[in-house]
């Protein structure tokens, strides 16, 4: 059988507490000529080691066509599978039958960033994107209107996207 | 065996119209009323351990009777963190159920959304892909990983070592970055879908994952070389919170704490899925089920998680994901934007969501933590009636009465840590 038992046996020898006291300092010290690993945050925002994933599912963004409208065209998928509830939409209609959101709007309070309104979005308008520092004053602003959602300028997740072969 | 006496009448302890401390039936143990008799009058204390302190590993209550310094008993309260997850559930399509899963266990997420996604394709009869079940043991065994380096780190600071706590946590942010690459989110993974995955991994991700696979035994050999032989660490776990192998089995304990004891049971070997059988890895098995054998099955199964993770990356196959169904598995966006017929199965997908037949089907596989169970049952809608979690972390802990019993209090805090809980799974 390819899965072995492996019965863990206790160490017949004890070091003494001087020993490892003395044995887990230098142990220590050793560590302190490693690479560093930590990140001075609010000035450094990335470091050699590590950036902020392309894929990252973070705040919100719908993006808009050459004209400068919102690409959504308001089919109800993204507050279908919504699995926090937290998209408000209601579909209007312009003069040439085309739909659009009369109003659009995510509660980044509510929202788990699971990603799914990206996931099902026919028309790849509303994305999930990388970004993270949404801190606000006042709670009322965390309710993002579909205004908000097109002005904001961050990169999109690419997870989804056929930018993205194996994400889709 | 089946003289079983439970204690009928649950209370909040407290203290009697006298000022003594009240008796507490709460206990739902073997002859607990026997071993205990009546509480002397006035002689014990009740202290009251979290459900705000940093030793219960999150929202754990502990009340604790006292005779000096010796636990006479130990009743755990839990419900602080309950979110009703399994009631959500009944009003979530299978795949929208997902994210709940990272929520339930959040120190082993991917393992949870592993262990709901194969209930569910059990359920629906699914066969999934050679890729996904390769990518699946990834996702569990780094899990597995994670959840071991936090255990290992916060244990090691309830006894006061508190640099194996550094260099775990190091580990474990690697293996977040991964996820980060893999998933777009470093806790809240929901990777997996009914019938596939979410994203295929970059190839940044398996280069990632190699270079971990190849550095991080060196870590696990750092905290070794710290604890392992430490006459500090040894005085502190030996022989504290034993538990044999019968009384782990009548406890229903799983994982690491019934491997501890000395019962060779692990799902992975026992009952197999995602083809774990074709790896191979040993089973650690403790000999005396006390809080250091705990310790060292758990070592050594990062250890031996290890090996898995390199053996699965050997073997990654090329090849689909997902499986071929359209009513099962979204179609790739770019077919979704431009085929119709794609578009019709888009639409009908995510407005109707996944259906399944009308049954139940049952799950377990080897958590980090021990046996999570996934329990399903359907009337053929596409939300199940019934999401049940068999949580490992809720059972274990249950046993935590019986081994606390007669110890000092602050081996209770080295008992405590070595059931590895998270609230999360334990309250749902």
């Amino acid at each position: 059988m390819a899965i072995g038992l492996k019965v863990m046996k206790r160490p017949g020898t004890q070091v003494s507490y001087l020993r490892a006291t003395l044995k887990g300092m230098a142990l220590t010290f050793s560590h302190l000529w490693r690479p560093k690993v930590t990140m001075q945050y609010p000035e450094e925002k990335s470091s050699k080691d590590w950036t902020l994933s392309p894929r990252w599912r973070g705040t919100h963004r719908m993006l808009t066509d050459e004209q400068g409208r919102a690409k959504c065209v308001a089919c109800g998928l993204c507050p279908q599978i919504c699995p926090a509830n937290c998209i408000k939409l209601v579909p209007g209609e312009d003069e040439h039958g085309n739909r659009y959101p009369l109003i659009y709007e995510i509660d980044e309070f509510r929202c788990v960033f699971c990603g799914y309104c990206q996931e099902v979005c026919p028309e790849e308008a509303i994305h999930v994107g990388v970004h993270y520092e949404n801190a606000e004053y006042s709670r009322d602003r965390f309710v993002y209107d579909l205004e908000r959602l097109c002005a904001q300028t961050h990169p999109v997740s690419t997870l989804w996207d056929p930018s993205d072969p194996k994400g889709e | 065996m089946s003289k079983r006496t439970i204690a009928v009448e649950l209370a909040t302890p407290g203290l009697d119209p006298q000022g003594r401390p009240a008796r507490i039936p709460l206990e739902a143990g073997v002859g607990a009323l026997e071993r205990y008799g009546e509480p002397d009058a006035g002689e014990h204390m009740l202290i009251n351990i979290g459900p705000q302190h940093p030793a219960t590993h999150g929202v754990l209550r502990l009340v604790v009777e006292l005779d000096g310094e010796t636990v006479v008993r130990v009743i755990p309260h839990v419900g602080y963190l309950h979110s009703g997850f399994e009631k959500l559930g009944e009003y979530r399509h299978y795949n929208q159920i997902i994210p709940l899963t990272d929520r339930t266990d959040y120190l082993s997420p991917m393992a949870n959304n592993v262990g709901f996604a194969l209930a569910a394709e059990q359920l629906m009869g699914i066969e999934i892909t050679p890729r996904c079940t390769v990518l699946r043991v990834i996702a569990c065994e780094m899990s597995r990983i994670i959840s071991h380096m936090v255990w290992l780190g916060t244990t090691s600071i309830d006894l006061g070592a508190f640099t194996p706590f550094l260099w775990a946590f190091q580990e474990r942010e690697r293996i977040y970055n991964l996820q980060e690459m893999w998933t777009g989110a470093r806790l809240t993974t929901s990777v997996t879908r009914v019938g596939g995955m979410m994203a295929d991994v970059t190839d940044d991700f398996v280069a990632g994952l190699r270079q971990f696979v190849d550095t991080y035994p060196k870590t696990l050999h750092e905290i070794d070389r710290v604890l392992t032989r430490n006459a500090v660490w040894v005085g502190r776990t030996q022989g504290v919170g034993v538990m044999t192998a019968q009384e782990a089995v009548n406890y229903s304990l799983s994982g690491p704490m019934l491997r501890a004891s000395g019962v060779p049971y692990d799902m992975r070997r026992d009952k197999p899925y995602l083809a774990y059988d074709s790896y191979e890895f040993d089973v650690p098995v403790g000999e005396h089920g006390d809080v250091y054998d705990r310790y060292l099955v758990r070592l050594e199964e990062c250890h031996q998680s290890n090996r898995i993770l390199r053996q699965a990356l050997e073997r990654l196959p090329d090849g689909p994901l997902n499986i071929g169904d359209p009513r099962l598995i979204l179609p790739p966006k770019s077919r979704a934007m431009s085929d119709m017929e794609a578009m019709i199965y888009h639409f009908k997908q995510v407005m109707e969501g996944v259906k399944a037949p009308v049954g139940e089907a049952y799950v377990g596989i080897e958590n980090p933590k021990g046996e999570l169970g996934t329990y399903l049952v359907s009337d053929g809608t596409a939300k199940p009636v019934r999401w049940r979690i068999r949580p490992p972390s809720f059972i274990n802990l249950a046993a935590l009465p019986k081994m606390a019993e007669g110890h000092l209090l602050s081996d209770l805090i080295a008992i405590n840590a070595s059931v590895d809980i998270v609230m999360g799974e334990v309250d749902r």
